[in-house]
């Protein structure tokens, strides 16, 4: 009975789903973390009836046809690339982004990786780091006689050198920004990295045109919505249930006629 | 005497394709834009078989066949999502999509953008406007779709989304991937059709119904195999009986 294999398929779907909202609520905390959701379709139909094909002689056509589908499967898992809330930590070297944009991070297979995260820190040799120890592009390096570093929304890094008056420019973070940003590969450590579906990467200063400004001092939070998330769980977890009845029903069917005709 | 058994069979096959068509809107109970079918049933009066033993006004003989599985077309609920590209569409409009197998129509409006920026389903076809596909450069920034289907930009109106409606939607045929068909020419929908941008439209299927219907199903299937097994009962008891040549 194709109804097994098809409430099967349903049963793999909500699976999946669950999956999903599980890695969105356990980033609810992670910063820069953007939520997935999974997008389904429909398979193949059998069709035992075309729709408008003849029914007599004299010009009649059926008005529907049957069709009967055999199932659901899942086709993409998007990120929803919209902006989480802006969260104070009063820490010089943490950034969040307001609007477009991914800082450039080299990792250190020589790639380059993409992020929202901006939580970082100097490392032994003044360079500004992300959490992982990797190398933020373009470099900044901060002279360790340096007091009071000051990142502005354009990107602009100064800081104040004893004995200067005029406070001294280190460098400028650059921004980077995908025609389809949902395209990226997440790799893990709230890293991205380019793919073919997410086309190249267009590079920019902070507040740009097209580019999202800097906000010194401050973390993105993770999008994560806790309320949809949990209706999204309950909505799952009853698909999951019904699927698992279809299947007990078809199972009824079956032993319904293989117990009624004992010999 | 076979004529219960037969008739039982042609109702038990019906009534396993019609549980293959809830199993299908039970398993769609989250794709975006799905269509419920449901299935109608008609008597189908055999030609060659009838029961001589009956009075002769009900000596023939009607088999159940599946007419069809009507589409519901009834909207699905409508979720906010808050991505600026989904789509939901209000009223009987579908967006159109090209394929390599020609022109589909779909509810599902979770749409994107590919590498080269032009707007496409979650499969990489592409949405189509009223005047073709739609392309955007990283200069349009922000994309707006606004309630009867032009798109704007940063760089100003970039088009008006195609939505379709049809005569005859029962005609549809289902494509798979959330995609119809249609042999009948499609035709602009009117203005009652509109678009509500950062909403996606979930499935139409609505489980408490299916879950009845399928309860529904498997009674029927249970007590038409009880009925097929009490004939055979009634059969087995006549054979033994006759053939007891003691009579007892």
């Amino acid at each position: 009975m194709r109804a097994l294999n098809t409430a099967a398929t349903g049963m793999m779907a909500q699976e999946l789903n669950v999956q999903v909202i599980s890695n969105n609520v356990a980033n609810m905390r992670t910063t820069g973390f953007k939520r997935q959701r999974v997008h389904f379709q429909d398979l193949l139909y059998e069709t035992q009836r075309r729709a408008g094909s003849p029914s007599s002689d004299q010009g009649t056509n059926v008005p529907a046809g049957i069709y009967v589908g055999s199932g659901v499967k899942s086709v993409s898992t998007p990120r929803i690339m919209g902006q989480g809330n802006l969260s104070p930590t009063e820490k010089s070297y943490d950034l969040a982004i307001r609007g477009e944009g991914f800082f450039r991070v080299q990792t250190p297979d020589g790639r380059t990786a993409y992020t929202r995260d901006g939580a970082f820190d100097l490392d032994a040799d003044g360079r500004l780091v992300t959490a992982e120890g990797y190398l933020v592009d373009p470099g900044i390096t901060v002279p360790n006689t340096a007091t009071s570093v000051s990142i502005n929304a354009q990107g602009v890094v100064t800081a104040s050198i004893p004995g200067q008056v005029a406070p001294q420019q280190l460098g400028q973070v650059q921004l980077a920004r995908f025609i389809n940003k949902t395209g990226l590969e997440s790799i893990g450590d709230n890293l991205f990295v380019e793919t073919q579906g997410s086309g190249p990467a267009i590079t920019g200063n902070p507040g740009a045109e097209g580019f999202g400004s800097l906000q010194q001092g401050y973390l993105e939070e993770a999008n994560v919505n806790a309320v949809t998330e949990i209706s999204s769980l309950i909505a799952a977890q009853r698909a999951y249930e019904m699927n698992s009845k279809v299947i007990t029903a078809a199972d009824q069917m079956l032993n319904a006629t293989t117990q009624a005709f004992r010999a | 005497m076979n004529n219960t058994n037969l008739i039982g069979l042609s109702r038990q096959l019906v009534l396993q394709r019609e549980l293959d068509v809830v199993a299908n809107n039970v398993a769609n109970i989250t794709t975006n834009g799905f269509k419920r079918r449901s299935g109608t049933f008609s008597e189908f009066v055999m030609p060659v078989a009838n029961a001589d033993a009956a009075p002769a006004g009900s000596r023939s003989i009607s088999y159940v066949s599946d007419r069809s599985s009507v589409l519901d077309l009834a909207g699905g609920a409508v979720e906010k999502t808050g991505n600026p590209l989904d789509v939901a569409i209000r009223g009987d409009g579908f967006l159109t999509v090209t394929t390599p197998a020609g022109e589909r129509f779909t509810r599902n409006g979770a749409l994107s953008l590919n590498e080269r920026g032009d707007l496409v389903t979650a499969d990489g076809y592409p949405v189509l406007s009223e005047q073709g596909p739609l392309a955007f450069t990283a200069a349009d920034g922000a994309i707006t779709i606004a309630g009867d289907g032009t798109v704007s930009t940063a760089q100003g109106i970039r088009g008006k989304l195609r939505i379709v409606a049809f005569d005859k939607p029962q005609a549809l045929a289902n494509e798979g991937k959330n995609l119809f068909s249609s042999r009948a020419a499609a035709r602009p929908a009117g203005p009652a059709t509109r678009l509500e941008t950062g909403a996606i439209e979930r499935s139409n299927v609505n489980g408490v119904t299916e879950i009845a219907r399928m309860i529904e199903i498997t009674r029927a299937y249970a007590s038409l195999t009880q009925m097929m097994q009490k004939t055979d009962d009634v059969r087995r008891s006549a054979l033994t009986r006759l053939a007891d040549p003691t009579g007892a």
